[in-house]
C-alpha cells in the first residue's frame, strides 16, 4: 500500500485514530448523561460555524468553534437560567443551526459544493493538516485528564443526576464540562467526517460498548477503541470504493452497531431471572 | 436536644403547576427523633422529602437543615442526609455493580478530586453485609430483584453514615422477611446512633416501635402532626377521626 507512505494519508489516518478516540470516549458521556439531542445541536452549531468561515473565507475550524461555544453556552448555563426544558431548548437550537449553515452556503455561491463547501457537509481526508493533529492530541490530552481527575463525579451523575444531586455533587459544572468538550471534539472532527455526519460518531461506538459491557470502567476503555477502528476502517472503504470519507465512517459505524445488538450478550440473557435471595 | 429540621409556612410548587404540592407546612424535628409521614397518594410526602433535602426549591417560607438555609447551602446539607427515593429501579441492562451504587452514596462526602479509599469500600461492605447483600456487591444493579435493589439503595444511604436519613416508601418492593428484618435493622441503628429518621409511607400498619411522632398529610398539608403516647390512638383511628380515606 504505498499511499499509505503518502503524507496526506499518514495525517489521515492518525486524524482518524485521534477523531475515533475521542468522540468514542465522549460519547459514552453524552449518551449515559442524556445529552444525545445537545450532541446534534452542537454538530451543527459547529457545521453552521464552518459554513460562515468558508463564506467568509476565513479558517472554518475557529468559525466552527465559535459557534459550537456559543451552542453550549445556549444550551447549558442559558437554558438552566430561563428553565427552559433540554428538549425546548434543543428543538429551537437544532434547526436554528441548520438554517443558519444553509444561509451561510448559498452566501459562497462561488465555491459551490464541489470545494470547501463539501469538504464541510461530508468530510474530507485531504483536508487533514498537520496543526489538526496537533489540536485532536491536544484536546485528547487534556480530555482524558480530567476524566480521570473527576471519573468519580462524573460516574455518579452518569447513573442519576437527581441521586448525585441528592448526595451532595454539584452536577451543573460537570454537565456543562461534558457540553463544552463535546463541542470542542466536534469541531476538530467535522473535517475528517463532515458536519452532517459528525453526531453518529459521539454515539454510534458508545452505544456499540454498551451492547457488551456490564462495567462502566470496560464501557470508557472499549468505546474510544471502537471508534477508532471504525473510523479508520469508513477511511479505507473510502478509499478503495473512492465514496466520502465521512459516510462511510457513519455507515462502517452504523453495522457494527447493528451487529453489535445481534450478538449483544446483554440481549441473551433476557428471560433469565434476578439473582435469587 | 439539638434542632434537625426546621420549616416555616413552606409551598413547594412543580414547574408549570399553580397549585402547590405542599402548603404551609411548618415542622421541625430534633436529634434522635424518629418519625413517620403517613398519608394517601398525592398528599405531598414526597415533595415535603424533597424540599427538606432541597432537590426542590420552597416557592415560599424557610427551611433549615441542622441550622443552615438549604437554598444557600443544600449541598453541604446533603452530605450528611441519607435520602432513598421512591421506586427506584435500575434497568437490567444499566453497567452499575451493587457495590459501585453503594458507594457512589458516598462520593459527595469524599469530596472532589478525592478517590474512594479502603476504609470507604469497607464501610459500604460492611452496610451491605449488614443488611445481607454484600453478596451481590460485583453483580449488576440491573439484575437484582425489586427487593435487592430497595436494600441496596437503602445500603447507599446508611454507608455515607448521615445524620439525618430521609426515606420514601423503602420497605414497599421488600419481601415478607426482609419486611420483619430491614425496619427494624432501621430502628436499631436509630436507637444506636441516634440517627434522626423520617419515612413517608402511605402503609399505616408498618410503624416501627421506635417510632416517636407521627405527621399526617393529605392535600398538600400536614393535618395532624403527634409525638406518640400510650394514649395515642391507633393510627387507623385517626385517620378515621380526621376523615381521611386509609391508604393501602
Amino acid at each position: 500500500m504505498i499511499w499509505l507512505e503518502l503524507a496526506i494519508m499518514q495525517r489521515a489516518l492518525i486524524g482518524c485514530i485521534l477523531a475515533g478516540l475521542l468522540t468514542g470516549l465522549l460519547g459514552v458521556f453524552v449518551v449515559k448523561m442524556k445529552l444525545s439531542s445537545m450532541g446534534y445541536c452542537m454538530s451543527h452549531g459547529a457545521f453552521a460555524g464552518a459554513a460562515l468561515g468558508v463564506a467568509m473565507a476565513v479558517n472554518p475550524l475557529t468559525t466552527a468553534f465559535i459557534f459550537s461555544s456559543i451552542t453550549a453556552f445556549f444550551i447549558g448555563p442559558v437554558a438552566d437560567k430561563a428553565r427552559l426544558h433540554a428538549d425546548v431548548i434543543t428543538s429551537i437550537i437544532f434547526p436554528l443551526n441548520m438554517a443558519l449553515a444553509f444561509v451561510f452556503l448559498t452566501l459562497s455561491p462561488e465555491v459551490g459544493l464541489k470545494s470547501e463547501v463539501a469538504n464541510v457537509l461530508w468530510g474530507s481526508v485531504l483536508s487533514i493538516a498537520y496543526y489538526d493533529l496537533v489540536y485532536l492530541t491536544l484536546i485528547c490530552t487534556i480530555t482524558l485528564a480530567l476524566i480521570f481527575l473527576f471519573w468519580k463525579e462524573l460516574f455518579a451523575i452518569m447513573f442519576e443526576r437527581k441521586l448525585a444531586e441528592a448526595d451532595g455533587i454539584n452536577t451543573k459544572p460537570f454537565i456543562y464540562f461534558i457540553i463544552f468538550l463535546a463541542g470542542v471534539v466536534v469541531t476538530l472532527s467535522l473535517k475528517l467526517v463532515g458536519g452532517l455526519l459528525i453526531f453518529a460518531l459521539l454515539f454510534n461506538p458508545a452505544s456499540t460498548a454498551l451492547q457488551f459491557a456490564n462495567n462502566m470502567k470496560k464501557i470508557v476503555f472499549v468505546s474510544p477503541i471502537i471508534g477508532a477502528i471504525t473510523c479508520v476502517s469508513g477511511l479505507f472503504v473510502s478509499l478503495f470504493l473512492d465514496l466520502p470519507v465521512g459516510s462511510c465512517i457513519v455507515l462502517v459505524s452504523t453495522l457494527v452497531f447493528a451487529l453489535a445488538v445481534l450478538f449483544s450478550p446483554k440481549r441473551r440473557r433476557k428471560g433469565v431471572p434476578a439473582y435469587a435471595d | 436536644m439539638g434542632e434537625i429540621i426546621r420549616l416555616e409556612n413552606v409551598y413547594t410548587t412543580y414547574e408549570g403547576e399553580k397549585r402547590p404540592a405542599i402548603r404551609n407546612i411548618n415542622l421541625s424535628a430534633h436529634s434522635n427523633e424518629f418519625i413517620y409521614v403517613v398519608g394517601p397518594n398525592a398528599a405531598g410526602k414526597t415533595t415535603l422529602l424533597e424540599t427538606i433535602n432541597g432537590l426542590l426549591p420552597p416557592s415560599g417560607g424557610r427551611v433549615h437543615v441542622f441550622g443552615q438555609d438549604v437554598r444557600k447551602n443544600g449541598r453541604k446539607v446533603r452530605c450528611d442526609i441519607g435520602y432513598v427515593p421512591q421506586d427506584f429501579i435500575v434497568d437490567p441492562g444499566e453497567p452499575y455493580t451493587a457495590l459501585d451504587i453503594v458507594l457512589m452514596g458516598m462520593y459527595g462526602k469524599i469530596g472532589i478530586l478525592r478517590r474512594p479509599d479502603r476504609r470507604d469500600f469497607n464501610k459500604a461492605i460492611e452496610t451491605m453485609r449488614s443488611l445481607g447483600v454484600d453478596k451481590l456487591a460485583n453483580q449488576p444493579m440491573g439484575k437484582l430483584s425489586g427487593g435487592q435493589q430497595q436494600k441496596v439503595m437503602i445500603a447507599r444511604a446508611l454507608a455515607k453514615e448521615p445524620k439525618l436519613l430521609l426515606l420514601d416508601e423503602p420497605f414497599s418492593n421488600l419481601d415478607i422477611d426482609s419486611r420483619q428484618r430491614i425496619p427494624s435493622f432501621i430502628g436499631r441503628l436509630h436507637e444506636e446512633k441516634g440517627i434522626t429518621t423520617i419515612i413517608v409511607t402511605h402503609d399505616v400498619g408498618q410503624i416501627l416501635k421506635q417510632c416517636n411522632r407521627v405527621v399526617i398529610m393529605n392535600n398538600g398539608e400536614t393535618i395532624t402532626d403527634e409525638k406518640l403516647a400510650e394514649d395515642t390512638p391507633p393510627l387507623k383511628e385517626l385517620y378515621q377521626i380526621l376523615r381521611v380515606e386509609v391508604p393501602g
